[in-house]
């Protein structure tokens, strides 16, 4: 290199040095651009355009923070940056739905999302500051947002019990114990009761090998080609619980002929009192007289009959027991009256009570049932199949576990499957990266996979076991929230103390009292302290608000206080010493503290009070707009007409104060009365009195006095 | 071997700018109903499925608890009441009634009752027995199900203004 060209630069790399510089300088640039530029900005920038553009823009303003913002909850685990751009969620007067996203205000809920965050419900990543990270599921981030559909799910995460306002959430956690879902899976606050499907120790007494396979193949349900489930053909809205399971021709064959052999015990033939089938009631058919009988003593309300009426038919009655439109040609007739004298002789935790069988209904009834609740095409189709060979009974046993029978039939000498199914009671926190969609071509989220899982298994998952549920998409989605509400543990210590938790405690008191209330099932119907079915009133308080005798005729002959009522009390024949015993025991336990009957001082209820009563019921306040007095009257509440023989004085009163401090949801609208008019109420519906009937205790005696009294009055 | 080097930077940078300049993707457009927190089908014709906002939705499940005894035709345990009483009361989305009355007023008749502003003593109050949060679910959901549909009246001019 010459001298002179020592310390200067060529040309070229001037230039190449001017370019990298250039090029260093945009580089670096890169980064605050990029910020400046990202998504939350743009929301952020976006916010205060928006907020000028409405009429309370200063209120709008006043939080605004041109920084990220963060809610910050270490107790339950959030950090939520959602509201830097969902920045008017607390701005009331941005709730109309016609202000766009993501700046609506959230509806007022118990919970205010500044307090309890956003993702502790709405699922999602709370720290993400963009748009799909914090929504979707992305590479980085597992969580998806919940639908909005779906949200009571989070509701039900720490609410356990029930509760109103998740009606939704509520129907799903009923399907669950109603689909019989604890019988292969298990979850959360479902317990396993004592019995899922029925004992099939002695199903050979009971049915035929026809009827078993027909039962195999469709059991009850059949959808048809509109996708409506029908029962035994008949289109119903109910789910059947025996689901349908994938069996094989071959396999049909080899089940129902080893169930066919299960008969330890036979059926005895039962002998009637030599009167009672001789002595047709008033020269008619047994079968009639028996239909008679099966309605007035309300079997209707457990179980249901297929009624066609003006061309449509339809299902009428309830779904505690299985439905018998077609069951005299499904079971042996002498199972049938052995089974009614005592189902739990056959079942020991069937919900069928013992009733009090005369052998005269008895034989009616059971007439009634073989001859007349008949299809003679009930096997049609079934191909005959004889008794079954020895290999048959071998295979069907084999197949009976294979199948995972054994989850939900009790069979003596075979022990119980549960468990068959994976646990779910920490199913609603799966991350999809934990799920198999196998070949299946669904939206690869957890909601998608339940719904797959529930409608068609095979779709997701080509082996499964799982038998086949036919839904509605409202019974659908309800089973999804309930299953995405079973989050398993609380992630921290400040969730956990907000569980509230399902009191599952039982009422099975001891004694007399215990043993009728055993016999006749009480708790299949009503409510004891928040333990039993929620067909009937809760009973709790019932020694508060019915009168003693009242109660004594009535268990005797129930005869309904709610007119439109299609489902009724059944009529139990029970005796008088237990109709006796259950009356005592509500009189003297199930009372209210709420009701004080030592406060109320008969004296005051005079005539002039019951006829100004008579007055502010008919005109004031229009009672006669709901409840029935008479032959006029509303049907929404009770009808009146033996209020006086019927309600406690005491009760009356503190009802007519605040209803809903008696029985919570009820839906009688809480009054301002003042003391002087439930008073005069009071006297009133206390000379409400059905004629004929007997009377009881000496303070019962007292107040028909007086009440008689009001009634002389003009 | 220089040229190389700038031709490396100039993609860093085009590579730079293009991942902060990402189009903004959305959520899928998912099905109206899924995303809507309950929905009602329209009483008259029960192919049209309303989509119900959280409010909605709440003002539903208490219409269906205590108002559909009487103010609808069919009721979850058979027979309406609604026949039984004189006058009769409105159907809960008979627009033609119900839309040219306020939200204040609807509000008012369901807290003080009918006898409070001229009508029925039947409606009974409910002030004691719902919030006035419930109240106006109540009204919402009235609104949801309005048929003719109900319009959100525009908003009203200010009497006063600062010029």
């Amino acid at each position: 290199m010459p001298a002179e060209e020592m310390g200067q630069i060529s040309r070229r790399l001037r230039l190449t040095f001017a370019v990298t510089s250039v090029l260093f300088v945009v580089a670096l640039a890169i980064s605050p651009v990029r910020d400046l530029l990202s998504e939350w900005k743009h929301y952020k920038r976006a916010y205060v355009r928006f907020a000028q553009t409405r009429p309370d823009t200063k209120r709008l303003l006043a939080d605004y923070r041109p920084q990220i913002d963060q809610i910050w909850i270490p107790d339950l685990g959030v950090v939520d940056r959602c509201t830097t751009c969902h920045q008017g969620i607390t701005q009331a007067s941005l709730l109309d739905p016609a202000v766009p996203q993501p700046f609506r205000a959230h509806p007022p809920i118990p919970h205010p999302a500044l307090q309890w965050g956003c993702t502790a419900c709405h699922r999602g990543q709370g720290a993400a500051t963009e748009v799909t990270e914090a929504h979707e599921t992305t590479l980085a981030w597992e969580q998806p947002l919940l639908p909005v559909h779906f949200i009571q799910a989070s509701c039900g995460t720490c609410h356990r019990a029930d509760l109103r306002e998740t009606p939704q959430l509520d129907r799903g956690r009923a399907l669950l114990v109603q689909l019989n879902c604890v019988g292969c899976h298990r979850l959360r606050d479902v317990e396993r009761p004592e019995m899922l499907g029925p004992d099939l120790t002695n199903v050979g007494t009971k049915v035929s090998r026809q009827w078993i396979y027909k039962w195999l193949k469709e059991p009850r349900s059949v959808t048809d080609a509109n996708g409506n489930v029908t029962v035994n053909g008949y289109e119903t809205e109910d789910t059947p619980r025996m689901p349908q399971f994938r069996l094989k021709e071959q396999e049909l064959r080899d089940l129902s002929g080893y169930l066919s052999t299960l008969q330890s015990k036979p059926a005895q033939p039962y002998h009637f009192d030599a009167r009672a089938p001789a002595a047709p009631g008033k020269g008619s058919d047994p079968a009639d007289q028996g239909e008679l009988r099966f309605r007035q003593m309300f079997c209707s309300t457990c179980h249901s009959l297929s009624v066609t009426r003006a061309g449509t038919t339809s299902l009428i009655g309830g779904d505690i027991g299985p439905e018998l439109t077609k069951v005299g040609s499904k079971v042996n007739p002498d199972w049938l009256i052995a089974w009614l004298r005592n189902p739990q002789a056959y079942l020991p935790h069937s919900k069928m009570p013992r009733y009090q069988w005369s052998d005269a209904d008895l034989y009616d009834v059971t007439q009634y049932i073989t001859k007349r609740l008949t299809d003679p095409d009930l096997l049609a189709g079934v191909p005959s199949l004889g008794a079954p060979t020895a290999d048959e009974i071998q295979r069907g046993r084999r197949l009976f576990v294979d199948k995972g029978c054994a989850s939900c039939h009790v069979l003596e000498g075979m022990p119980s499957q549960r468990d068959l199914g994976p646990d779910l009671s920490a199913v609603g926190a799966k991350d999809v990266s934990q799920l198999s969609f196998g070949e299946s071509r669904i939206p690869r989220n957890l909601i998608a996979y339940l719904q797959a899982k529930i409608t068609d298994p095979l779709s997701v998952n080509p082996a499964a076991r799982m038998p086949v549920y036919h839904l509605s998409s409202d019974d659908l989605d309800a089973l999804t929230t309930a299953l995405l509400s079973m989050t398993g543990a609380p992630a921290t210590a400040g969730l956990q103390k907000l569980v509230v938790s399902r009191s599952q405690e039982s009422f099975h008191p001891a004694g007399e009292f215990g043993r009728v209330y055993e016999r006749y099932k009480c708790y299949v119907c009503h409510q004891f302290n928040s333990f039993g079915g929620t067909l009937a009133p809760d009973l709790s308080y019932e020694g508060s608000r019915a009168q003693r005798q009242w109660l004594t005729d009535f268990l005797k002959d129930p005869k309904t206080v709610r007119p439109t009522l299609v489902l009724r009390m059944p009529q139990f024949n029970m005796t008088d010493q237990e109709a006796a015993t259950l009356a005592a025991y509500i009189g003297t336990v199930l009372n209210s503290p709420d009701v004080d009957p030592s406060a109320i001082d008969t004296k005051q209820f005079t005539p002039e009070r019951a006829a100004l009563g008579k007055q502010l019921y008919e005109v004031k306040y229009e009672c006669q707009s709901c409840h029935t007095i008479g032959a006029s009257g509303g049907y929404v509440g009770p009808n009146l007409n033996n209020a006086g023989n019927w309600l406690t004085p005491a009760w009356i009163e503190a009802w007519l104060r605040n209803p809903q401090k008696l029985v919570p949801d009820t839906i009688e609208p809480r009054r301002a009365f003042t003391n002087d008019e439930i008073q005069a109420l009071t006297a009133y519906l206390l000379t409400l009195r059905a004629s004929g009937k007997p009377q009881g205790s000496a303070q019962v005696a007292r107040i028909t006095e007086e009440s008689l009294k009001g009634e002389r009055l003009p | 071997m220089k040229r190389c080097v700038v031709l490396l930077l100039l993609a860093l940078l085009v590579a730079g700018f293009a991942s902060g300049c990402k189009a903004k993707r959305h959520a899928v457009a998912a099905d109206p109903l899924r995303q809507a927190y309950d929905s009602e089908a329209d009483w008259n014709d029960a192919q049209r499925v309303i989509p119900l906002t959280y409010d909605q939705a709440q003002g539903k499940r208490i219409f269906y608890l205590q108002c559909v005894w009487c103010h609808a035709d069919s009721t979850p345990a058979g027979p309406s009441n609604r026949s039984n009483l004189k006058p009769m009361p409105v159907l809960m989305n008979d627009g033609t009634v119900l839309n040219r009355e306020s939200d204040d007023y609807l509000e008012s008749i369901i807290a003080l009752g009918g006898s409070a502003v001229s009508k029925s003593a039947m409606m009974p109050p409910y002030r004691q027995t719902l919030t006035q949060q419930e109240i106006q679910q109540v009204v919402a959901y009235t609104r949801a199900i309005a048929q003719p549909a109900y319009q959100t009246p525009a908003r009203p001019e200010p009497k006063y203004t600062t010029r």
